[in-house]
């Protein structure tokens, strides 16, 4: 690997100001004398130390703990002082990236869903309102715990690897959508609270979680889960919040309801009937509402015929079998993942 | 302007634990970081925290082995204060919510660390300082306490020989905003970064410990740097003890083993100082690569290196680009942790500086003397934070803080006069700080560094004068207002310059070898002379005067000093 020492790599840095209250951004090459080691950070320090102190980005521990470095590296988002130039040129599938699109070149632009400031530096403001939000602190209350067992914290373990480095949000799909979606790492955050034995008030968060903007609003894509530089898979512990809620019987909502029809039509049918599937979520009156969709979506022969299946799906009682299965023997969703992340035990 | 009853200079654990008692007090407090408070390098500890919670622990066993590890600098009221209040600051953290790991009953868990006769220390997996730091946040949402994030400390202002706030500037906008308050308390961590290779933070520059002494306060224990054995050459990132007591081997550039002209019983397994002061004697005999030795597993064997080391392997092979299983791992003693700070009474009051209050790393309180035990550090700060806090609310309430110190205007167009000067040097004959980093932190490494001497010292003190006639030539590039990094940087070097003349002078003054102080030309400990803090002042021009101040003690016999044998 030494024999990179003298290789230079192109980073295309996507730099941005704000004038008259408007950001303008554009893109400015450096040449970065680059070896085996080189960090997408240290690399960024180079510029600003030996070509232009004007670079501007925000950082700290260099090891991966203060999640100030997330950037949006060659089309993810990443934290910088994690990432190595190597990986970014030659892909890593061990670490799921792909090699650069342009051989020899780095992109780097600011975490996207956020408001950008300068160059790479966003304004964390509204991830943190959100975070905020949620009440995000152990509350005494009816449901309180004294007694802590030793894996009490098992589940919370993996949520508190959180670094609150915003990735998951720079990524998240469903935020794109949803500007007002709490986000993977405010809901995971969530989690380590309705989780927590001591926390009194378990119930009500799931309540206040299955509402608009929350839980449910989740369109589960994965992005969070390649996201997270620390393993904390926020999407499971939004799946798992699901469960919970639905266990606490919290089901009076779209997301709810949309996930027992889910189960009732396999169940019953071994597949989906869209059609009455929009009317059993969202109600008469909410159907009404997508019914300017449906005409057009019906126009052009994409809705299935929702009347009787004169037809038995095949397989069907192997679909039956494992609903009877999984009734007799219910999966614990806390228990799915153990916390086998990264700073783990 | 803007006022509040007390301000906090940093927001790490000792400043979030002190905003925890003033807002619970119901005063008007507020924190200023420059960087989000979850940035904040407490979160990097991983260990864990020490407290005799165990019934069959004694605190008094905990304070013995501190004095002890202090090699007796350690100030033995607060060393007391400390160990006594642990049990009760770690429970409070647990409380307020921190996943502290558990044993079977549901009791907090504790392990065995260095330098400790009981498995005292707490732990959250190996985060406790991310769990600690993020339950410290949480309350502080809860509290709502008054964050300045982003805000950076630019002078820590006084009225009559009294701290009466601090001027800081909004980073985001550029804007500077003079701040009255009847106490502050200074919780900026440590200056790790003044040395080349160092496990800390890029932000750990010592701002406010720099400002401190600048605004009239005294330093002590300036000398006492503590280095860890093995961190990666490049980057300073640690490389854990448990790899050499997986059997690794420390070897030289000529491939030999040197640790048996050393330490011939324990060999790599001595003790840190042992193994620190080795390496770094192989180094400048010329038996190292590039300021490096190495440290060899590969007589462990591919299988072995997979199973148990896996995490060094990823960390060698991503921060130096060497696989440990077909070629050594670059390694230096690298900088971990600054012992000295603002010199403070048992309970975080500056002595010279009324209305100055000191937490954690930042202070001198001195509960480390020369050399910190593995886990006190994350104590002093919940331990200290706490009880400075409820002084802090002493002291505004019914003590000599009672009343609003004077602010003056002056002092804000000083500093905003200062700043642009800096930003309107032309770049035409001046240096860029880049090279003024590299050369004073290079230095400060080599001849201020693991050991020193006369000889070496001189030349460290010859690189700091250097960076001081360099300063005055800085310029940078960036000249705009909004999120101008360049001038901040420039800014905590000017502090880092300061507190190298600080660390110099003081490790020329102490002539003897007491834990992580070891002079080659006073190999031995002199008790009868320096049992002793030396202080750190700042004349009118600017100049460090070094003093002494006397090791507090409480006639507990056991504290006497005596050989560390570990």
């Amino acid at each position: 690997m030494s024999d990179m020492a003298s290789t230079t790599v192109t980073f295309r840095v996507l730099r941005g100001t704000i004038i008259n209250d408007k950001l303008v951004q554009k893109t400015q090459d450096f040449e970065v004398p680059v070896d085996a080691r080189t960090t997408v950070l240290s690399a960024l320090e180079w510029i600003k130390g030996e070509i232009d102190g004007t670079l501007t980005f925000r950082r700290s521990c260099r090891a991966s703990i203060c999640g100030s470095c997330g950037m949006y590296i060659n089309g993810r988002t990443r934290l910088a002082c994690k990432t190595k130039v190597t990986d970014l040129l030659d892909g890593n599938a061990f670490k799921n990236i792909a090699p650069a699109k342009s051989a020899g070149v780095i992109e780097v632009g600011p975490q996207r869903n956020q408001p950008v400031l300068k160059d790479l530096v966003v304004d964390i403001t509204p991830f943190y309102d959100k975070v905020k939000k949620l009440d995000p602190f152990v509350q005494d209350g009816p449901e309180k715990q004294i007694h802590v067992s030793k894996d009490a914290f098992s589940q919370v373990n993996m949520v508190s690897n959180c670094i609150m480095c915003g990735n998951c949000y720079s990524d998240c799909t469903a935020m794109v959508e949803n500007p007002n979606f709490f986000g993977p790492a405010a809901l995971a955050k969530a989690y380590r609270f309705v989780a927590d034995p001591r926390e009194g008030h378990k119930t009500e968060r799931l309540q206040e979680l299955s509402e608009k903007n929350g839980i449910w609003d989740c369109t589960r894509c994965n992005m969070c889960i390649d996201a997270c530089p620390k393993g904390v898979a926020p999407m499971e512990a939004i799946v798992k919040l699901r469960s919970l809620a639905m266990e606490a019987g919290i089901t009076d909502n779209k997301g709810a309801k949309h996930a027992m029809v889910f189960k009732d039509d396999i169940a019953t049918w071994g597949v989906l009937n869209e059609p009455f599937m929009l009317l059993k979520t969202a109600g008469v009156v909410g159907a009404l509402g997508q019914l300017g969709n449906a005409l057009n979506l019906a126009k052009k022969g994409k809705i299935p015929n929702p009347f009787p299946f004169d037809h038995k799906v095949e397989g069907l009682d192997e679909v039956k079998a494992i609903y009877q299965e999984l009734k007799a023997h219910p999966i614990d969703v806390k228990t799915r993942s153990n916390d086998d992340g990264p700073g783990a035990g | 302007m803007i006022q509040h009853d007390i301000l906090i200079i940093g927001a790490g654990l000792a400043g979030m634990r002190a905003a925890f008692e003033g807002i619970s007090a119901g005063l008007d407090t507020a924190v200023v970081s420059k960087i989000h408070p979850l940035r904040s390098h407490s979160c990097a500890a991983q260990g864990g925290v020490n407290a005799a919670i165990n019934p069959k622990d004694d605190w008094r066993h905990h304070a013995y082995d501190t004095v002890k590890g202090a090699d007796y600098v350690g100030d033995q009221d607060s060393i007391d204060l400390m160990c006594s209040e642990a049990p009760q600051a770690v429970l409070d953290m647990d409380a307020m919510g921190c996943p502290f790991s558990r044993e079977e009953d549901g009791t907090i868990a504790q392990r065995a660390f260095g330098g400790q006769n009981f498995p005292r220390t707490a732990y959250a997996a190996d985060r406790t300082g991310h769990a600690m730091l993020h339950t410290l946040w949480e309350q502080a949402i809860k509290l709502g306490t008054k964050v300045y994030d982003e805000y950076y400390l630019l002078k820590i202002t006084t009225d009559n020989g009294r701290a009466s706030g601090a001027i800081v500037m909004d980073i985001k906008t550029g804007k500077l905003h003079q701040i009255k308050a009847k106490a502050v308390c200074v919780a900026t961590g440590g200056y790790g970064r003044l040395f080349a290779s160092n496990t800390n933070a890029m932000t750990n520059t010592g701002d406010g410990l720099a400002h401190a002494m600048r605004a009239g306060a005294a330093a002590a224990d300036l000398e006492f740097v503590q280095f860890h054995p093995t961190g990666l050459r490049n980057s300073g990132i640690l490389i854990s003890e448990g790899v050499r007591g997986e059997g690794a081997y420390l070897i030289g550039k000529d491939g030999q083993r040197f640790m048996h002209k050393y330490a011939p019983n324990k060999l790599e397994l001595a003790s840190r100082d042992v193994v620190s002061r080795s390496m770094t004697t192989e180094i400048m005999n010329g038996n190292g690569v590039n300021g490096g030795v190495f440290l060899d597993v590969r007589h462990l064997g591919r299988d072995l290196i997979l199973e148990r080391l896996p995490q060094i392997r990823q960390l060698s092979i991503d921060f130096e680009g060497v696989d440990p299983i077909d070629a050594p791992i670059p390694v230096r003693p690298t900088c971990h942790y600054t012992m000295g700070g603002i010199r403070t009474d048992k309970v975080g009051h500056s002595e010279q500086l009324p209305g100055l209050f000191a937490a954690g790393e930042a202070a001198c309180v001195s509960v480390h003397g020369a050399n910190r035990l593995g886990a006190n550090s994350l104590l002093e700060t919940i331990v200290f934070g706490k009880i400075t806090g409820k002084e802090i609310v002493k002291f505004v309430t019914e003590g000599a803080g009672k009343d609003w110190p004077n602010v003056d205007s002056a002092d804000m167009q000083e500093v905003s006069a200062s700043i642009a000067q800096l930003k309107a040097r032309p770049a035409e004959g001046g240096t860029r700080q880049s090279d003024i980093r590299k050369e004073l932190t290079e230095a400060m490494q080599e001849y201020c560094g693991v050991f020193r001497s006369a000889e070496g010292l001189a030349k460290a003190k010859a690189a700091v004068e250097k960076a001081k006639a360099d300063m005055k030539k800085l310029c940078v590039d960036d000249k705009t207002d909004a999120f101008n990094t360049d001038v901040i940087t420039a800014l905590e070097l000017d502090n880092l310059v300061l507190l190298a003349e600080a660390t110099v002078l003081a490790a020329i003054e102490r002539t003897e070898s007491r834990g992580a102080q070891s002079r080659v030309d006073y190999p031995a400990r002199d008790d009868a002379n320096w049992i002793v803090h030396i202080t750190s002042t700042v004349d009118k021009n600017g100049n460090v005067t070094l003093g002494r101040d006397p090791v507090r003690t409480v006639n507990n016999p056991d504290y006497a000093p005596a050989e560390r044998k570990y």
